[in-house]
Formats: structure tokens, sequence, C-alpha cells
């Protein structure tokens, strides 16, 4: 009965124009937040199941200290119904019947790969197959390139240590071989059970165990939960998201989510704040009405409590009514982009997020305003009392800022973000309260006039305080609309960028410099010619100035780069990507110095004059750092940390060249021919990683438009729903100026130009304040460089402009289509 | 003699000049006749009182003698223009050049002080220096002071002297009042009645008034009955004597 009751109010409330705006904006808060972040939360589930196959399972964990970890981890694993399985990477000589060879060994059991599949070839110039699992006991699986230097067929058997082996299949591509040009022996693959058999692993050797798991997300975050305060310093624990090149795409899609339900937050709460402002305002002579009839100040309070709360379930109910089959459209377009059924995974904890920002911003925005409605004095019912000044509600609007940017930071966890945002909407209410302050100064002195123009400027001096208002939502809701459209289209052009059709997506590796020539002769009659080549010298940074390296790098973080040999090279031209960020590239004819990358840089704290020493072979090469640079390591292209001038430092060293190409599908055949011509070179083919990329990337393009229609959407809500909340004032007083004698078409116009105006003003600011918090996002979070954009800059004023007219021509319409006479029965 | 009277003995037509004026509007059912064959002549300078009793059609006809909505049937013609043949615009026209109105609920807008109430009229006239003008009438009606009030901060007296500094503002040749002392008490109601009678005989406007006041009616030149739509003229031969 109780709960009928309340459902009844609801109804009636609903009634009321105020109360159904009130509504609708928490509704569409409440939709557009829930619909995010559920998506958010499939999308992120499918492309990281799409990209697990780069770790051959959902996380790894590697042991890098020699020795295999606890068996009870892996139970424990096992125990929590996570799939596991198991690898050992190791190096060691494998001799054949005419000769040896340094390769790299990839043991794996049963269970390999968990995700993802393995391309083998049986023969030369057999077709390739895709298969579910590795060589079992007694069988080799090698890289062509080991046939061809052992003079090797199939079928031949390899001695690995103490055990003999038979080749049973040509290795052509596994899952995880990741983008990695260290290993530069020819890789091997055998099962991990016959790895004792050889006897090769002994204590002290290099070797790495690597441990492979599957499951459920929070079963996987569970079990790291209980493992990492076990782990060993050497113990690495690696999800997709970690290391690799392509994570960050995944990374900036994710923020970009982010973003985009951070953006619907302040959306929602903007609108739900314009809406109760106006229906409390509206509330004033009720509650006199009430106060006379006695009801005391409490109990008043009580009451709109109570129906707030009331508002806040309905608006939940409705809001994730509203969420719920979005977001199975979402999933479905999902689908049909990725040509693959979708699971529907409907995680209850990303509603939480959504259920949260209703329930704040009514209370932080609903409630002030109209808890001071409390303070309303019953003499209010027999003559109106002065309305609120603005100036006592200074305490809520500090409470609402903190109130929404503590609802974004609780939703993003990104500090970056919320300081990027909550600086751009600082920002922006400055500008907009000293432009304000010119512009109603400049107005004051346009006065009268009859045409529409300056009726329009009168317009806008006249209703300064609520143009003022509305502006500042206008300009607010603009600039996180702008600031969307901003990231999408640097984050689309930027992935464009990085992975076009025609991406590098075959490496050579090793070509010795005799051969160079006719290599690339070789590419360039198949239509398929090579990028810049560059000599290699594989050398080790021994000494900084003087000092060996290891003393003289203070920072025990670990340098993986001083640990390993690096790929060194020299070069006459900064390759395209890459950018100097200190001293400057080598001088025609120079040959004295070395450019560093600027990561490595940074970790070692090198600077401009630092003397290096190289250790190559046993020769060693000193020279100064003359410049510092920036590399696109997801270029697809060679990246060196070290480059040389031509004629320097790396002249007469040992090397051997390396390039990457672009070969089409069809065009693959040729591989065949080139390794037989060639059998020295190494082929890293990569193409099938990037066409993943690239498939990651369409997936994260269609989200990231389905996300931006869905904001604009409820940017136009929010626009719409601050225009209706004058509604009342303006046709009352376009009724009150038809009866003293305005024209329709000049009221008709004017309003349309006040609005054009007041839309266009808040455009321009609203893009401004965008573009700075898009250049403090795109530093911060997207790693991307800054760049004004006029393209998407210049309509957004202009669609305001027009779209604001739109809305104000809208509601004056009741006004305009009636007589006066009908107008003025209503005025009274 | 002021020039006033000068100017309305060189044009002697009429002022307002209503034939067989009927006016009817169509319910869910049937149709409502609220004015029926209405004729009278309101000459310039002229005040004119018009009585009845409640919902017997004064507001209507006062709507329909401004040009405010066209009568179903019959012609009305202010200072010579015919308004049932003019277009909806040609009427606002009309309106904003040469009628002014008083309301029994002020009807002044809540967001804007007395000030900008009065030059409403004006901007929309597109007049030159429309603040002076407006000061002026402020300080005419004896709100010198209170020009940045708004009119939450005002009496209904000090509103409806507002309203009538408004209705002076473009300078009307005839204004129209409903029951501008209505919701006023008897003593604000005198001072706001003096007032306007005061400004008629300053500007020479031709005034019509609906109004249940007696006192006021008196002060009319002319009275007019309405009665359930029909209209009579109980002083017309005393008021043709004079
Ligand atoms: N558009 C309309 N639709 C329906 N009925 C109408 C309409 N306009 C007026 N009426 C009716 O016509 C009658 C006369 O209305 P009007 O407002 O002219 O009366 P009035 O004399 O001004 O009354 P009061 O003294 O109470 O103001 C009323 O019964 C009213 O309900
Ligand atoms: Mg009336």
């Amino acid at each position: 009965m109780a709960a009928k009751q309340k459902l009844m109010s609801v109804r009636r409330d609903w009634r009321e124009r105020d109360v159904r705006v009130v509504l609708v904006a928490l509704i569409i808060a409440v939709a557009t937040v829930a619909t995010i972040a559920l998506f958010a939360n499939q999308l992120q589930r499918t492309l990281v199941s799409s990209a697990s196959s780069f770790l051959a399972a959902d996380r790894q964990l590697e042991a890098e200290n020699g020795r295999p970890v606890p068996q009870e981890w892996i139970e424990e694993a096992r125990g929590r119904g996570l799939e596991t399985g198991q690898m050992v990477e190791f190096s060691t000589m494998v001799f054949g019947e005419s000769g040896f060879q340094l390769v790299s060994v990839k043991a794996v059991s049963d269970e390999y790969p968990l995700r993802g599949e393995i391309e083998i070839q049986s023969g030369m110039d057999d077709a390739r197959q895709i298969v579910g699992a590795g060589p079992g006991r007694g069988e080799i699986w090698v890289n062509p390139r080991l046939l061809r230097l052992l003079e090797l067929e199939i079928g031949d058997s390899l001695e690995v240590g103490n055990l003999e082996l038979e080749i049973t299949s040509l290795l052509i591509r596994e899952p995880d071989g990741g983008f990695r040009l260290s290993s530069l022996a020819p890789r091997v693959m055998i099962h991990v059970d016959d790895v004792a058999g050889t006897g090769v692993i002994q204590d002290g050797s290099r070797v790495e165990y690597v441990y492979l798991f599957a499951g459920a997300e929070n079963v996987l975050d569970d079990y790291y939960q209980w493992l990492e305060p076990q782990m060993e310093p050497s113990h690495e624990w690696e999800g997709v998201r970690d290391g690799e090149t392509f994570s960050r795409s995944l990374e900036r899609a994710e923020r970009f989510l982010l973003l985009g339900g951070s953006l619907a937050v302040l959306l929602a709460a903007v609108a739900v704040a314009v809406a109760s402002r106006q229906y409390a305002l509206s509330q004033r002579d009720t509650v006199a009405l009430l106060k006379t009839l006695g009801l005391s100040s409490k109990g008043i309070g009580g009451l709109y409590l109570r129906r707030l709360a009331l508002w806040g379930i309905a608006g939940m109910v409705g809001g994730l009514l509203v969420a719920l089959p979005l977001f199975w459209i979402l999933v479905q377009l999902l689908s049909d982009v990725l040509e693959q059924p979708v699971d529907f995974y409907l995680d209850p904890t990303a509603l939480v997020p959504a259920l949260f920002t209703a329930l704040v911003s009514l209370f932080a925005f609903a409630y002030p305003p109209i808890r001071r409605l409390r303070h309303v004095a019953a003499m209010r019912v027999l003559r109106s009392q002065p309305g609120e000044t603005g100036r006592e509600a200074i305490p809520d609007l500090i409470i609402a800022i903190l109130a929404v940017f503590g609802l974004v930071w609780l939703y993003a966890g990104e500090v970056a973000l919320v300081v990027s945002l909550l600086g751009g909407l600082v920002i922006l209410l400055a500008v907009l309260a000293l432009l304000g302050g010119l512009m109603v100064a400049a107005l004051r002195r346009v006065r009268g006039g009859g045409n529409a123009w300056r009726l329009a400027l009168v317009g806008l001096y006249r209703h300064r305080q609520a143009s003022m208002a509305q502006m500042a939502v206008f300009a607010m809701t603009l600039m996180l609309a702008a600031t969307l459209i901003l990231v999408r289209s640097s984050l689309l052009d930027d992935w464009q960028a990085q992975l076009p059709d025609n991406a590098p997506n075959h490496f050579l590796i090793n070509i010795a410099p005799e051969a160079v020539d006719e290599v690339e002769a070789f590419w360039v009659e198949r239509d398929a010619p090579l990028d810049t080549l560059y000599p290699m010298v594989r050398g080790r940074l021994t000494e900084l100035n003087d000092q060996p390296v290891q003393e003289a790098v203070t920072k025990d973080e670990r340098v993986g780069a001083l640990n390993r040999e690096l790929n060194l090279t020299w070069m006459a031209q900064l390759p395209a990507d890459n950018e100097i960020v200190e001293g400057t590239w080598f001088a025609d004819g120079e040959t004295e110095g070395v450019s560093v990358e600027a990561e490595l840089a940074e970790q070692l704290g090198l600077i401009i004059g630092d003397q290096l020493t190289f250790t190559i072979g046993s020769e060693t090469v000193t020279e100064p750092i003359t410049s510092i640079r920036t590399v696109q390591w997801d270029s697809m292209r060679p990246n060196f940390y070290m480059a040389f001038p031509p004629g320097g430092g790396l002249t007469d060293m040992p090397s051997t060249w390396i390039t990457s190409f672009h070969l089409d599908a069809d065009n693959k055949v040729a591989l065949n021919e080139f390794s037989r011509r060639f059998p020295t070179v190494s082929v890293l083919e990569l193409d099938h990683i990037i066409e993943r990329i690239q498939q990651i990337v369409r997936q994260v393009t269609q989200a990231i438009e389905a996300i931006l229609a869905l904001i604009l959407a409820a940017a136009l809500v929010v626009m719409a729903a601050v225009v209706s909340a004058t509604l009342r004032d303006r046709q009352r007083e376009g009724a009150l100026l038809r009866t003293l004698g305005g024209q329709q078409s000049l009221l008709a116009r004017s309003t349309m130009l006040e609005f054009a105006l007041l839309g266009f003003v808040a455009g321009v600011l609203g893009v401004l304040a965008a573009e700075a918090a898009v250049y403090a996002l795109q530093v911060r979070m997207f790693e991307g460089s800054f760049r004004w954009h006029w393209q998407v800059m210049l309509p957004i004023p202009v669609i305001s402009a027009l779209l604001l007219a739109f809305f104000g021509r809208w509601q004056l319409r009741p006004v305009l289509s009636v007589s006066p006479m009908l107008l003025l029965r209503r005025l009274e | 003699m002021n020039q006033m009277t000068d100017l309305s003995t060189t044009d002697t037509s009429p002022m307002l000049r209503v034939t067989d004026l009927s006016h009817r509007v169509s319910l869910e059912t049937d149709t409502l006749t609220i004015l029926q064959g209405v004729s009278l002549e309101i000459n310039r300078g002229e005040s004119v009182a018009i009585v009845g009793r409640s919902g017997s059609g004064k507001t209507t006809l006062l709507g329909l003698l401004a040009g405010l909505d066209t009568p179903t049937e019959g012609t009305v013609s202010l200072d010579g223009a015919q308004i049932s043949s003019l277009s909806e615009d040609e009427r606002a026209k009309l309106r904003a050049s040469r009628v002014g109105f008083v309301f029994q609920s002020f009807q002044l807008l809540p967001a804007l002080s007395a000030l900008e109430n009065v030059m409403l009229p004006l901007e929309l006239a597109g007049m030159e220096a429309p603040e002076v003008r407006a000061k002026e009438l402020l300080e005419r009606v004896g709100l010198g002071e209170r020009l940045n009030h708004t009119p939450r901060q005002l009496s209904g007296g000090e509103q409806q002297r507002v309203a009538i500094a408004r209705a002076f503002a473009s300078d009307p040749v005839i204004l129209f009042a409903d029951e501008p002392t209505g919701n006023l008490d008897n003593r604000t109601g005198q001072d706001v009645s003096d007032l306007l009678m005061a400004l008629n005989r300053e500007q020479g406007t031709t005034l019509v008034m609906v109004t249940h006041d007696e006192h006021l009616a008196a002060r009319c030149g002319r009275q007019l009955h309405i009665e359930a739509g029909i209209l009579t003229e109980p002083e017309l031969a005393r008021e043709q004597a004079n």
C-alpha cells in the first residue's frame, strides 16, 4: 500500500515539467554511464581475449633466475580452475650430420598454446597448417633457415645435447613470437619433457622458465593477488597490457573509454544540476503555501528528501531499462565488426558507477537548492519575495564541483584525467566570467533598434543572468563533447599513421653486406621494394665517461639495455619517425658522435657530451653523445638505441644488414624462393600480428564511434534541457512582447539570433577549453603530440549556433502560433 | 485648449469604430457565442469604461478592439485601419506604434528591472535612446528611485505604476486597460487610477477601460454596459447632449 502510494507520487510528479526534466536527466545519466561502463567492460574482455594469443595465454609468469617456480604455485592455479602450461627457453648448439648451429630452443608442454595457434609446414613447398599444440616427445620442429644452414631435411634427426630428436615439421609461426629481434639464432621447438633428457640445462645456465595461465579475468586477478607477495624480483607477471608494442593501442582504447565515461558522468551531473535548480525555484510558492498550512521547515525538508530518494530510484530503474537494450545493440554491432559472435558479458559491478552517479549528482546538485526551500518565508504566499541572489549558492557550487570530480576520479581512477578536465573547466569558467563581464558591459550600450540583430543583442543583455548561466553550461557541454571528438580524431589519425595498409609486415635480418644489392634487386623485381636498409652491429655499452657503466649508473633500476647486447647502427639521415629532442643530428660528413634513444638516455641519466664506450667483439669504440632522439617502437621498422654517423665509430666493425618491407599475402610464395636463394637471411613474418593489430584498431575505432555518438546524444539532451529550463520565462516574455506589438517574424528572428550568438560564443569557448584539456590529456595520457584541430574546431561553434537557434525557435513555437488574445488569457 | 484637442478637431474620424461585431468560439461539442451584434464608436481623446458582470465578455471585447484577435463577424477599425483585414504582423505593428495596455495582473517580466520592463516596448519599436524615455516615465509615475528593482521587490501598486509607465512609453494614441485596479486595495487603486487618468489627460490618449470599480467608471467620459455579450449604453443620450 505504502509502495503504491510512493509510485503514485512519482507519477504525479511526472506531470510537472521541471520534475520531468530532472528525471530525464537522471535517466540519461544512468543510461550513458552504465552503457559505457558495460560496453567498456565487454570490449576489454573481447580485446584481451583477441590479444591474449600474443602471450599464448592470458598471463605469463616468467622466471628469469634460471630456476623453476615452486610447484605449489602451479597447483594453486589449477586449484582455482585456471588452465596452465609451461615453457622452457634456452640457447644451445644443435648438431646435424653436416655441422652445428646455435639455436634458441623453446620447449613446450602439451597444453601450449593456451591461446592462439601455431603455424607449421610439413615440407619446404607444402601448404602451411595451423595446429593447436606443439611437438610431441622425441620430435623437434625447426625454423626453415636451420634446415638450410645444416643442409637437413624433414625426417632427419638432430642432436640436442644428449638427445636425438626427429625433425617432423617446419616451424613458421608461434603465437607468442612477438617482435623481439634479439634472438637471432634460429628457433627450434621441442616437448618440455625432453628437456631433462638433453642434459643441456646445468646450474647457472641461461634459461628462462615461463608458465602460462588462462581463465576468467577475476580468477586471474585473485590468483595474482595471492601470488604477488611470494614472487621474487626475477619473477615477472606479464599480462597482455604490459610491455608489448600493440598494448599501447589497447591502453589508449581503454583510456578513451574511461574518458568517454567520465565525460558522461560530467554531462549527467550538469544536466541534473540545471534541472533540479529549476525545479527548486519553481517549488518556492508551493513551499510557502505548505508553510502557511502549518508544515514545519523540518517537515518540508523531509518531504523533499523523500521525493529526491524516490526520483533517484526511478532514475536508476529507468536508466538501466534504457542502458541494457542499448548495450545489447552495441554488442551486436561489435560482433558484426569482428565477424564473429561475441559472448554477451554483463558485469553487474560495471553498473556501480552509474548508480553512484545518479545518487551523487542528485544529492550534490538537486538537494542543496531544495534544502534551501526550507527557508522560504511563509510570507511569500501573500506577497512575492525577492528571489535568490545567487550568492548563497556558492557553497553548493563548491560542494558540487568536489562531488563531480570525486565521481570522475572514482570512475576513471586517473588523477591526470581529473586534473586535465578540472583544469579545462576552470580555465573555461574564468574566461567565461571575464568575457561575460565584457560582453554585458558592451551590450549595455546597445539599446533599442527595430531590427532583429539589435533586438537579439538587447535580448542577450536583458537575459544576461540566464544567458551567462546557459552559456556556461553550453560551453562546458561543448567542451566535453569537443574533447571527445578531438581525442577520437587524433587517436584514429595516430593509429592510421601507425599502421597504414602498406605497413611493413616482414623483416629481413642477417643480410651479409655483400648480399645487400642482390637482396634489394630480388624484391624490386617482385614489386615489393625494401624500406631503408640499416647495418647492424652487436655491441655492449660498457663505459660511461671512462667509468664502468654498472658503477656509473647509480640508480639500481634494472636497465635491460645494459645487460644484453645492443643493436648499433650507422645512418646518414634521421629516420622520418624519429625526432631529435636534444643536441643536433650529424652534419654531412661528420664522423664523430653517437645519437642515443631518449628513454634509454633518461633511464641512464645520459646527457649531451657524455662519452660512451662500446665493446664490440674484442674492440672498443668511444664516442661523445651528440644527440638524443625519440623512436617509434611500434612503427614496424628497424629501430636502434644507438646510431653512429657513416664513417664514424662503427666503420670496419663486423656488420649484417636489416630491413623491413611490405609483402602482400598473395605474394608470400616468393618467400620460399627467397629463402632458397639467400639461405642465411632470416625472414621474420609479422603479417599475422599486424593484421591482428589492425583488427583490434578497427574494433576499437567502432567502439569509439559508438561511444562518441552516445555522448553527443547526451550532450544534445543536456543542451535541450538547459534551454527548456527558461521555457516558462521565455514564453511569458514572448507572449507579452507580442501583445505589446512585437511582430511574429521579428520575434522569431531575434530569438533565433540571440540563441545563435549564445551558441556561437559558447562554441568558441568550449572548443578552446577542449583544446586546453586535450593538450593536457594528449601529453599525459595518450602520449601523442599536440596540434590544433581546425577542421574540428571550426564547425563546432557553427553547429552549436544553429542548434541553439533551432532550440530557441522551437520553444517559442507555442507563443508564435496562436493569437495574442489567447496568450493574454494564458498570461492572466 | 491643449494641442491634443486641436489635433482631434483636425481629424474628426472616430478613433474606434465597431460594426456588427460578433465573436464565437467553437468548443468540443458546440459553439459558444461570447459577443453578439456589438456596434460602437469611440472618438479621439474620449475615455470609456466597459462594465458588466464577470464572464459577460468584457476582456474578449477589449482584445478584439485592440486587435489582439479578429472577430468572427463584423469589423473593427482602429485609428483608420481596418483591423480584420490586416495580417497578424501588420496588427502587431499597429499595436507597437499606437496601442498601450494595462492589465489587471500587471504582467511585468519578473527577471527584468522596472526600467527594463518599461524599455521593452521602446526597444521593440526600435527607439534610439529608450533608457532616457523610460526613466522619464518612471519618474513621472513616482518610481524614479526604484529603477533597478525587480517586480518582486515592488508592491502591487508600484508594479501597476510600472505597468502604466510601460503602457505610455511608446506614445500610444489609445490605451486599453483591463481592470487596472482589480488587484489593488481601495487606496492604492485610487492612487493608480488617479495616475492613469492624469497621464491620459496629459498625453491626450483615448482610453478604453474595463472595470468593476464604480468610482473609476464614473470618472470616465462614457460608460458601456455589457451583458451576456450584448452591449447597452445607458448614458449615450446624455453623452451626445454634451
Ligand atoms: N477562447 C475561449 N474559449 C472558450 N471560452 C472562452 C474563450 N474566451 C472567452 N471565453 C468565455 O467567454 C466568456 C467571456 O469571457 P471574458 O473573459 O471576456 O469575460 P469577462 O467579462 O472579462 O469576465 P471577468 O470580469 O471575469 O474578467 C467567458 O465565459 C469565458 O469563459
Ligand atoms: Mg476579464
